[in-house]
């Protein structure tokens, strides 16, 4: 769940002209620092320290033969640049980001769309709409497993029914199968985080400016291209940050559904490293591809945090 | 904002609906009545939309013949301790990001939010020989910490967001009554806070209930396992495949945070997207 976060474009409004700079004063600010040194510790600890030690660890070889790490300068790098595997996941790792990433956010302001249009029952449906999102990991991953299965699965019974297959095909026994299966999966855990972003986006739509749209003959298509688009720019640019920050990271789905395979159609990122540190225990390599996999994920990160910090006062 | 008075707006918008909503709302039907059809109704090539007959013999074999019973208490412990941690970590910093101004504040509150980014399998492998030599391995304390931490920079921006707006004059008035710093936080300012601090609570719930990678890694005994290791070791290694089992096991691990997001959905949602609104 690292991908959800909190109000990213939330601007700390300023309820008083006193509160511009914020804070009290200078002479109680120890105890602010004070307040701080439990969720520090805690942090330097289980996220600043390990993630040194992995930077440390991989200029280091470090498999289980081995008593103690050797270093190695930047062999473990130039061995990613010359190991097809390693380049492999890196390729499949953008095909799920890009798929998943657009698919729950092209669906997630579609749904929203659709749920900002008044109708009965519209509050209902937009609090049910967020339960795939609450599912854990595991229970989306048996549900659409159950779903794909070749033998007694939902999608082949559909799928002869309207005619689309003649006999039942094993999804997830194939590359592209397999890779359209956690797609999928994590779109449905996705789809609902983006729509509540978007549905707190189309609050403060302008609905005069469409009036007025309107009344010079603008159709659904034009006011959606040139008012509520523009409009949700903002918001789509952290949801398109988000999503992929977070699906880069993401493990827990793509482990229980498809391992990573068949063979290694679906190992992206985080199921190479994890292989290469809990199964192969090569701490090395794992800690080594880990850093380069910390590299592609800090542009998305740091603008981000970017926006983070300039709302932050 | 849409204008659906021609039919074919109508019917577009009707047939997107009825896309989007089939294909998130679908698959929470089937997992309902996939969990009480009896085997004979569920290994079909075509199953039944409807289910024909009905029984509760899946749940049972889920909760009394594996270990499903233990690991929901198991992750009820790990997730209530990680949650109330957390929001008691996250308030402590988000309420000194937000009211006190000393040297270094905004590098430090940088640093904490930027602990999302690295990917938590990466933080795993060395963290695993750490755990190990301080004795944390295999215990719900080590998995306690770990979730307490990984939820930290989103708790702390939800909760810091929200104090920035009450108003200094409210604190600068009870210091001006002789109350001191801790005091303000603890009778004035947290009471007002119910909202985002209950909030916090749930979103850090989910975070260690849903977590598969940490859970999976760092529990080897049996008796200590959560609900996400518990449910892919007890059904996707399982020679017999159960899937009505493993239909019923899911939904009774997602009943507990279904049914507190049920609670808390109006506060969640203000939550997690104030302020996308701008």
């Amino acid at each position: 769940m690292s991908d959800l976060s909190a109000s990213p474009t939330a601007a700390p409004r300023r309820i008083s002209p006193h509160a511009k700079r914020g804070g009290v004063k200078a002479g109680e600010n120890r105890f602010g620092i004070l307040l701080l040194i439990p969720a520090l510790t805690a942090f330097g600890l289980v996220v600043l320290f390990p993630f040194l030690e992995a930077l440390r660890l991989s200029f280091y070889e470090f498999t289980i033969q081995m008593m103690s790490p050797e270093f190695v300068g930047l062999d473990n790098f130039r061995r990613i640049l010359t190991d097809p595997t390693i380049i492999g996941s890196f390729v499949t790792t953008l095909i799920f980001v890009s798929l998943t990433t657009f698919f729950s956010i092209t669906i997630g302001l579609g749904w929203a769309l659709i749920l900002n249009h008044p109708f009965r029952g519209q509050a209902m449906l937009r609090g049910l709409s967020l339960l795939p999102w609450v599912m854990p990991a595991v229970v989306a991953a048996f549900l659409w497993g159950w779903i794909f299965n070749s033998r007694y699965g939902l999608l082949n019974s559909l799928a002869l029914d309207f005619g689309l297959i003649e006999y039942p095909v094993a999804y997830l026994s194939t590359n592209a199968g397999a890779m359209a299966a956690v797609v999928i999966t994590k779109t449905w855990l996705s789809v609902p985080l983006f729509m509540a972003f978007f549905i707190a986006g189309l609050q403060n739509l302008d609905r005069e400016q469409i009036e007025a749209a309107r009344v010079d003959g603008a159709g659904n298509f034009h006011v959606l291209k040139d008012h509520v688009l523009p409009h949700l720019r903002p918001v789509m640019m952290v949801t398109v940050v988000l999503g992929i920050v977070g699906n880069l990271q993401h493990f827990d789905t793509i482990w229980a559904l498809t391992g990573g395979g068949p063979v290694r159609a679906t190992t992206v990122l985080s199921i190479e490293v994890y292989r290469r540190a809990f199964e192969q225990w090569d701490i090395g390599m794992a800690a080594t591809v880990g850093v380069v996999w910390v590299a592609t994920i800090l542009p998305p990160a740091y603008f981000y945090l970017r926006q983070l910090m300039m709302r932050a006062e | 904002m849409l204008d659906l008075s021609t039919p074919q707006a109508k019917l577009g918008f009707v047939i997107f609906a009825g896309l989007i909503g089939f294909f998130l709302f679908f698959p929470v039907y089937w997992l309902l009545i996939s969990s009480v059809k009896p085997n004979a109704e569920l290994y079909l090539t075509r199953p039944t939309l409807f289910p024909e007959s009905f029984t509760l013999d899946h749940f049972r074999r889920a909760l009394f013949e594996g270990g499903l019973l233990l690991q929901l208490g198991n992750t009820l412990f790990v997730s209530l301790c990680s949650a109330v941690l957390n929001a008691t970590l996250a308030c402590y910093a988000g309420y000194s990001f937000a009211k006190y101004r000393y040297f270094g504040r905004k590098p430090i509150m940088l640093l904490m939010l930027s602990a999302q980014m690295f990917p938590f399998g990466l933080l795993l492998i060395t963290l695993y020989p750490s755990f190990t030599t301080w004795g944390l391995l295999d215990t719900r304390g080590g998995l306690i910490i770990s979730y307490v931490v990984f939820a930290l920079p989103v708790a702390t921006y939800m909760i810091y967001s929200y104090f920035s707006q009450i108003p200094n004059e409210l604190i600068e008035a009870a210091r001006a009554d002789g109350a001191g710093d801790l005091r303000i936080f603890h009778t004035i300012v947290l009471p007002i806070s119910i909202a985002p601090v209950v909030t916090v609570v749930l979103y850090s719930f989910m975070w260690s209930w849903n977590d598969l990678l940490y859970s999976l890694t760092l529990i080897v005994s049996e008796d200590k396992r959560t609900v996400g290791p518990g449910l892919l070791l007890t059904y996707l290694n399982d020679s017999k495949a159960d899937w009505g089992g493993a239909m019923a096991g899911s939904l009774l691990a997602s009943l507990p945070v279904i049914v507190g997001f049920i609670l808390l959905q109006r506060f969640f949602i203000q939550g997690v997207t104030a302020g996308a609104v701008k």
